[in-house]
């Protein structure tokens, strides 16, 4: 028996040994490649940071003393009195104040982001492949997304601080033009994605190119472009933060300046304040995405529903449809029909559009900027510009060693923290996933943690940290890292979800058990979309490492600060080119890998 | 050539060749329709049915001979003259390709953009007039309860007669309808097919329709043309035709799928054979 057994082992082994091994696909040489790169560059950099157990055990150390200096909150309306060591009352006028800061900046952002999507349209039209006129028109609509990308907001506000003096308008104009690039490209790639035959079909009753793009295009898209806009109106709202601290009025100017007082009674309440909003925010934005995006053909119900709804309001109508076969009267039933019953999915539609219109109106009420401006401010250009310390950049007092320094801390934190999110991302995100997940309640509570994780600033996060432990860029990259968690836990979670389940099932009827589901079914056919996940979050974190350095969390963003605080123009200009080649070299890298991964 | 007046249709040694495919998708078509006739083209899928039919509305250029629709050479058609014939020919689509997110209304209403200038949103940016036009054609199509729903709520069947109801809202004189059933249950097809029948008879329309079913086509049309790889094989009239002359005949037609049946018979044969001899080495290698 055992004789028979070897013989037959041989016989298998040399036959084996003449089978031809397919050579792995170049998409998983390049995922295995990309993935073992992320992992020893975050090694790397956790070394290079100086990351220890030990260095952030010691800045505990810091806590009690600066619990001292920051509790009790003085949150508007009372101030610290020293002598008393008591919080003192101001009475109501600086909880009006208050409030007007919160409009000002929902009304800087709701404004800025509103703009962008206007615009944006006209240039999506000429970027997407299926819409744009020629080539020529959409090289040109393409580049200016990419160019509004590269540029930080931060940056044209420090532009246009400059030219209209400190105020709301700099930040309504640095969202605008920043913003242009994430929503002119989302809403072009939501015009690619469209179905092209109801194009055809208005193409086929004679339509022209406007008809054909405002009758069968944009039905199509525009719930994508509105998901779009809301989704940018989140990040601009988290950037209010650093926008604050080159001038922009608001919430964020308020906190930047009692961080700078070292007054922390008062920058706590305001950094709560901000996170709140930005939760709550989130959570707006998120419901009304999922109701757009969630909008679909719900079956036989709702015709009955909705006609039964019709004949309770109108009673001609009804007497037109409970008399189906009795059409008399065939004109009065169309003339009838021209007035659209009130559904009360049409009041339901009617309200959220003028809840927009409202929303959308108040905020440039809110905003309190000065437009006026927007047509004196060219008085202040020749003063840019001839003050001649825009040009030549130059790094002026930082010797290259320094800059190159910087730059390596910038990289090594996005790394690190990249790697940090990874790991604790596939934990959290696989919790969050309906088919990973024991039960829906640790599904939901998982959930609910990554909505609030994201809510959070990360640059907010950064400030908090910085003060707390007083550490530099590892503390900027723990605030990168959780921060990542918010959002690769949930791209993790959907992938997961997305995943086919009948090999699931297979494995389930197997006889397998949960984790031998997730293990051999569930993961390895995410894998693709995990590495995708990954590169996005490392474009994401180079370029939030580029302006860490603004609130103190280490890196090139500090020197762009001080040159600002300083008014060094040509340094300002040299450090934001530096800027954008690193956002620009990191996103090329990425498109070329997610080219070889495809 | 063939006198103006009577034919609305006339297309002559028609040829499409596809940057990049191996085969041209139509050669040497040549069809000439009447007036009021109802013409069905039969054929499989790839015999080029939809890229003759779109030949017609100008969605694609010939490579070479001439397509005319209305006395009017539609290949040198641009612009405006180009949409003004379209406005003229209806078209009917096999996914329908009616605007999901938009209400069933405002769907046959798009059916005018031709006739008005510039974009259009939302119902009431159509006239009064269109608005009336559009329900009645709608109740035509017995669907006017469901004017203001999505159109992407509706059954296939239904999604295709608004489809038609967009089609009447051109006031055409052609109908062409690509496959207009393949995408629908029995039922649906032949209440659509139908309709589009009592249409052409109500309004005198021409009709060129291309189906892949004989039993369907025989029913139907005045008039058969059978197409096979791009090419015209079969023209005649159903008049007197029985269905065992047409099956004969299409029989003909469809070789190709004779051909890949015989071609997979033996290809399972061949199949059965390497697994015998597999099996049998593998009783070798364990004796």
């Amino acid at each position: 028996m055992t004789l028979r057994l070897a013989q037959d082992g041989a016989a298998l082994d040399a036959r084996l040994a003449g089978v031809i091994r397919p050579r792995p696909k170049a998409a998983t040489v390049v995922s295995v490649v990309t993935l073992l790169a992320l992992l020893v560059l975050g090694i790397w950099s956790f070394a290079g940071l100086g990351f220890s157990l030990t260095s952030i055990i010691n800045s505990l150390d810091n806590i009690p003393q600066f619990v001292a200096r920051t509790v009790p909150f003085a949150w508007p309306g009372w101030h610290w009195d020293r002598e008393s060591a008591t919080l003192v009352s101001d009475g109501w006028a600086p909880v009006g104040e208050f409030v007007g800061a919160i409009l000002m900046t929902l009304g800087i952002v709701i404004a800025g982001t509103f703009l962008a999507f206007l615009v944006s349209i006209p240039i999506a039209y000429g970027a997407a492949r299926n819409t744009t006129p020629n080539p020529t028109v959409m090289v040109i609509c393409r580049a200016l997304g990419i160019i509004a990308r590269a540029i930080p907001a931060v940056a044209f506000a420090s532009i246009f601080v400059f030219l209209f003096a400190l105020g709301p308008l700099p930040g309504v104009l640095a969202f605008f033009f920043h913003s242009i690039g994430m929503i002119s490209k989302m809403m072009a790639d939501a015009i690619e994605q469209i179905d092209e035959g109801p194009r055809l079909a208005i193409r086929s009753t004679g339509g022209s190119k406007a008809q054909e793009f405002w009758s069968g295009v944009v039905p199509q898209a525009l719930p994508a472009w509105i998901a779009v806009g809301l989704h940018r109106a989140d990040i601009n709202l988290r950037e209010t933060v650093i926008l604050g601290y080159v001038g922009v009025a608001g919430l964020g100017l308020e906190l930047s300046n009692s961080i700078h007082a070292l007054n922390y009674r008062r920058a706590f309440p305001l950094a709560i304040t901000i996170i709140v909003l930005c939760i709550l925010f989130e959570i707006v934005s998120s419901m009304v995405r999922s109701r757009l995006l969630g909008v679909r053909p719900t079956g036989k119900g709702i015709g009955d529903t909705l006609v039964r709804a019709a004949a309770r309001r109108s009673a001609r109508f009804a007497a037109s449809i409970e008399k189906p076969g009795v059409t008399t009267d065939r004109a009065a039933a169309i003339h009838a029909a021209m007035n659209r019953p009130w559904t009360g999915e049409r009041l339901a539609s009617r309200i959220a559009i003028w809840v927009a219109v409202v929303v959308v109106a108040g905020s440039f009420i809110a905003a309190q900027a000065r437009w006026s401006d927007l047509f004196t401010f060219w008085g202040n250009l020749p003063i840019l510009l001839d003050k001649d310390n825009l040009w030549p950049p130059t790094f002026g007092i930082y010797t290259n060693e320094q800059v190159f320094q910087a730059i390596l801390v910038t990289f090594q934190v996005a790394f690190a923290a990249t790697l940090m999110s990874a790991v604790l991302s596939i934990v959290v995100g696989s919790f969050a996933a309906r088919n990973v997940a024991p039960n829906r309640y640790v599904r939901n509570g998982f959930r609910g943690l990554l909505l609030v994780i994201r809510g959070v600033p990360e640059l907010i996060l950064a400030i908090l940290f910085v003060i707390v432990t007083g550490l530099g860029a590892q503390a900027g990259t723990l605030a990168l890292a959780i921060g990542g968690v918010g959002l690769l836990g949930k791209l993790i979670a959907d992938s997961l979800e997305e995943v086919p389940n009948g090999p699931e099932r297979a494995i389930s009827a197997v006889g397998g058990t949960r984790a031998q589901v997730y293990f051999a079914s569930t993961l390895p056919m995410s894998i693709p979309a995990f590495v995708g996940h990954l590169l996005y979050l490392l474009e994401q974190n180079v370029r939030a490492a580029t302006l860490l350095g603004i609130v103190g969390g280490g890196g090139i963003g500090l020197y762009l600060y001080d040159s600002l605080r300083v008014s060094k123009y040509d340094q300002v200009t040299a450090f934001l080119l530096l800027i954008i080649v690193l956002v620009l070299i990191i996103e090329g890298i990425a498109v070329f890998i997610r080219k070889a991964l495809k | 050539m063939t006198v103006s007046g009577t034919s609305v249709v006339e297309i002559t040694d028609l040829g499409k060749q596809y940057p990049g495919a191996d085969d041209p998708a139509l050669s040497g078509v040549s069809l000439t329709v009447d007036r009021g006739e109802v013409v069905v083209l039969l054929g499989l899928s790839g015999s080029g049915k939809s890229t003759l039919l779109r030949h017609i509305d100008g969605l694609e250029l010939p490579t070479s001979g001439s397509v005319r629709a209305l006395d009017q050479d539609v290949p040198s058609l641009r612009g405006r003259e180009l949409r003004t014939l379209r406005g003229r020919i209806g078209f009917i689509f096999q996914q329908f390709e009616i605007v999901g997110p938009l209400t069933v209304l405002e769907n046959v209403l798009t059916g005018a953009l031709s006739r008005i200038r510039g974009p259009r949103v939302g119902v009431w940016s159509y006239s009064r007039e269109l608005r009336l036009k559009a329900l009645a054609h709608l109740d035509r199509v017995g669907l006017l309860e469901r004017a203001y729903q999505r159109a992407d709520t509706l059954s296939g069947g239904q999604q295709q007669r608004v489809a038609i109801a967009r089609a009447l809202m051109q006031d055409p004189e052609i109908l062409l309808a690509d496959e207009p059933v393949a995408s629908l249950d029995p039922e649906s097809s032949g209440q659509v097919m139908a309709l589009i029948r009592e249409i052409a008879a109500e309004r005198g329309l021409t009709v060129v329709c291309s189906l892949h079913q004989v039993d369907l086509a025989l029913g139907w049309g005045d008039r058969i043309v059978g197409l096979r790889a791009g090419k015209v094989v079969l023209d005649v009239s159903t008049d007197g035709l029985s269905r065992d002359q047409v099956m004969e005949i299409y029989g003909r037609v469809a070789t190709t799928t004779s051909e890949l049946q015989a071609i997979e018979q033996e290809l399972s044969e061949v199949r059965g054979a390497m697994l015998a001899e597999e099996l049998q080495r593998r009783d070798e290698d364990a004796r």
